[in-house]
């Protein structure tokens, strides 16, 4: 076995230039698979970071058919157990309170139905990036209740700036009552989520509580983890036990479906390309063989007439094989991990594009994981082994006198 | 049929070999009937396309016949497996080709103790007795060269010590002096001669060069697959 080892290590170095094609090409397919994964992963860390941080939340806690109905009535149950309860939670790291409701509002020269979100300014701020993304004016200070922030689209609509008046309407909870309150704009956001700047304005909690008619209640408790693995776990008994008395409490996945929906859409995609490039990989490798195997054919004759069995001269080819997926590996994760480096290190830049309803605000940065270089690599090996049963078989079944006329 | 009791290597008869190439069938072999006993020194000689190399393949085990039957070192050819086959031939038979047809990549001594190796001989053995062929052949100091750093008359003595070393029972050489200059190959052919008269080894040489046919005990003639004469020289 040591000998055709052996035979087969240098027989792939009789023809470097071959080789070294051959086991490039096998490499930059193997690279492009590390490459793709690690921005499939990058891609999708950026994505959960872009839909939980700006606003959503790694997870959310509402009345049960708060989300279909959007009711004002439908407040959270049992408010302060729950808070109580959440604040001795080990695993949550943040959470803040919203009450919510459809909203017009009106401006000297406009008017527009709005979103609008009633939030706790210091807890918030530790939630989403609402601070992060104003363009112009301040996040809320002190304590004045007439502060209201705009998207920067739905200001362009009503045509205002910083410092002007608007009033807003809304329905009050049980009653339907109508309940105004003037508002001076104090900030302007800019998401670069159209259907946030467009159509969201927010006040503070207090007095959103008071004109929708709600005392302490809210509609949502927004919460974040201590690590971002619980947010993505739907059996994580922490939804179980807070979806009771009538609230419900979902993860990100199940408030963002066509997120998840979306990765599993790349995963896919990542498979196709591992095929397409498994198939291109294929057809190099047999190539690579047969032409060897083709030029040496007088050689094979000679080691079957000496007494070399058939199944010996298939371990030879299949060594071979082996001998070329080894190279290949070699080259192809050193070009993956410079390459994936590189860019994990500077960045893509998608920032602006949106993305199933998510916007990218960060470069995005591949993610290079240790599997990567033992999970592809392996089935590089695998693959490349199995393609050589085909040339493998076939010297095996050459017989002597064949393989010698054949090459004359 | 026991032909190995009366000193007979290869025993053939009625021996046919038809190809089909392109639907068209082609006679190489028409029926030859031969023996050959130990420690001959023949050649087979004739005109190209008269069925020198495909008899000697035939007889080797490397090739099938169509019909007939070949005994070689007492045993049916024609019984045995492929796997089995290869077995035989590596203990019974050795080769020496025109083009030398030494693996490239094995160092001389790798080459000569490639049959061995299949074989199972131990690694000391193997060693003592590569470097006592590579004496005898005068190939001293050459054990670690890879072939495409000798000359030809050089790689054919490789190639005669890779054949004899495990001490076949046949060898067979096919055009074995066709690549190499007159002097060359003369040293070569009284080389194999001597080892056939000293050790006792049979040759049977498939062969143009006349140089063969001077050295040759034995001629045989082949024409359009038949023989057409088996001279034995007094």
């Amino acid at each position: 076995m040591r000998t055709y080892l052996k035979l087969a290590w240098r027989n792939l170095f009789r023809n470097k230039r071959r080789t070294f094609i051959a086991g490039t090409a096998i490499g930059i397919g193997l690279a492009s698979l590390i490459f793709v994964d690690a921005l499939v992963i990058g891609m999708e860390k950026n994505m959960i970071h872009s839909a939980t941080s700006s606003y959503l939340g790694e997870g959310q806690i509402h009345r049960a058919g708060y989300r279909e109905a959007n009711e004002v009535e439908l407040v959270i149950n049992n408010l302060d157990d729950v808070l109580s309860r959440l604040n001795n939670e080990e695993i949550v790291a943040h959470f803040t309170r919203r009450a919510m409701s459809f909203a017009m509002i009106t401006a000297p020269a406009n008017v527009s139905s709005v979103s609008l979100i009633g939030i706790h300014p210091p807890t918030e701020q530790h939630l989403s990036q609402i601070d992060e993304a104003l363009v112009e004016g301040s996040y809320f200070r002190g304590d004045n209740q007439r502060d209201i922030l705009i998207g920067s689209r739905l200001a362009e609509i009503l045509e205002v700036a910083i410092g002007d008046r608007v009033v807003l309407t809304v329905a009050q909870a049980h009653t339907g009552d109508l309940s105004q309150e003037m508002f001076r704009v104090s900030g302007i956001f800019h998401f670069n989520v159209n259907e946030m700047d467009r159509g969201m304005a927010i006040i503070r909690l207090e007095i959103a509580q008071s004109m929708l008619g709600l005392d302490n209640d809210v509609h949502q408790i927004a919460l974040t983890f201590t690590d971002e693995k619980y947010g993505q776990d739907k059996n994580l008994p922490f939804w179980r036990e807070y979806s009771t008395a009538g609230n419900e409490a979902l993860s990100w996945t199940e408030l963002l479906p066509q997120l998840q929906a979306a990765f599993e859409l790349s995963q896919f995609s990542t498979l196709i390309v591992g095929i397409i490039l498994f198939g291109v990989v294929t057809l190099g490798i047999i190539n690579t063989l047969f032409m060897s195997l083709h030029e040496r054919m007088f050689e094979f004759g000679v080691l079957r007439a000496v007494g070399t069995r058939p199944s010996a001269m298939a371990a030879l080819i299949l060594f071979e094989a082996a001998a070329l997926a080894v190279v290949s590996i070699i080259l192809g994760t050193i070009l993956g991990l410079v390459i994936t480096s590189i860019f994990a290190h500077v960045g893509i830049d998608y920032t602006g594009i949106e993305y199933v309803g998510i916007t990218f605000r960060e470069l995005l940065y591949p993610v290079l994981q240790v599997d990567q270089f033992i999970i592809f690599p392996f089935w590089v090996f695998v693959f490349t082994v199995i393609v050589g049963l085909y040339p493998a078989v076939y010297a095996a079944r050459m017989k002597p006198a064949d393989a010698m006329r054949k090459s004359l | 049929m026991d032909t190995q009791a009366q000193g007979e290597v290869i025993v053939t008869r009625e021996v046919k070999k038809v190809y089909s190439g392109n639907g068209v069938p082609v006679h190489a072999v028409r029926g030859i009937d031969v023996v050959i006993k130990t420690g001959e020194f023949t050649a087979i000689v004739g005109p190209s396309g008269s069925g020198k190399t495909t008899f000697l393949n035939i007889i080797s085990g490397l090739d099938t016949a169509t019909e007939g039957e070949v005994w070689l070192n007492g045993r049916r050819l024609s019984a045995m497996s492929g796997k089995e086959l290869s077995d035989f031939r590596r203990d019974s038979v050795g080769f020496i080709f025109q083009a030398y047809n030494l693996i490239p990549v094995l160092s001389v001594e790798e080459n000569v103790e490639y049959i061995m190796l299949l074989q199972g001989v131990p690694r000391a053995e193997r060693h003592h007795r590569v470097q006592q062929i590579l004496s005898d052949l005068g190939l001293e100091g050459f054990a670690d060269r890879l072939p495409t750093k000798l000359s030809g008359g050089q790689q054919q003595r490789v190639a005669v010590a890779r054949a004899i070393v495990s001490q076949p029972a046949l060898i067979l050489a096919d055009e074995a002096t066709a690549n190499l200059d007159s002097k060359t190959g003369a040293e070569l052919l009284d080389m194999m001669r001597e080892l056939n008269e000293k050790r006792g080894m049979t040759f049977v040489f498939s062969t143009h060069d006349t140089m063969i046919m001077e050295r040759a005990r034995r001629l045989i003639t082949l024409k359009d697959g038949l023989i057409e004469s088996d001279v034995t020289k007094e």
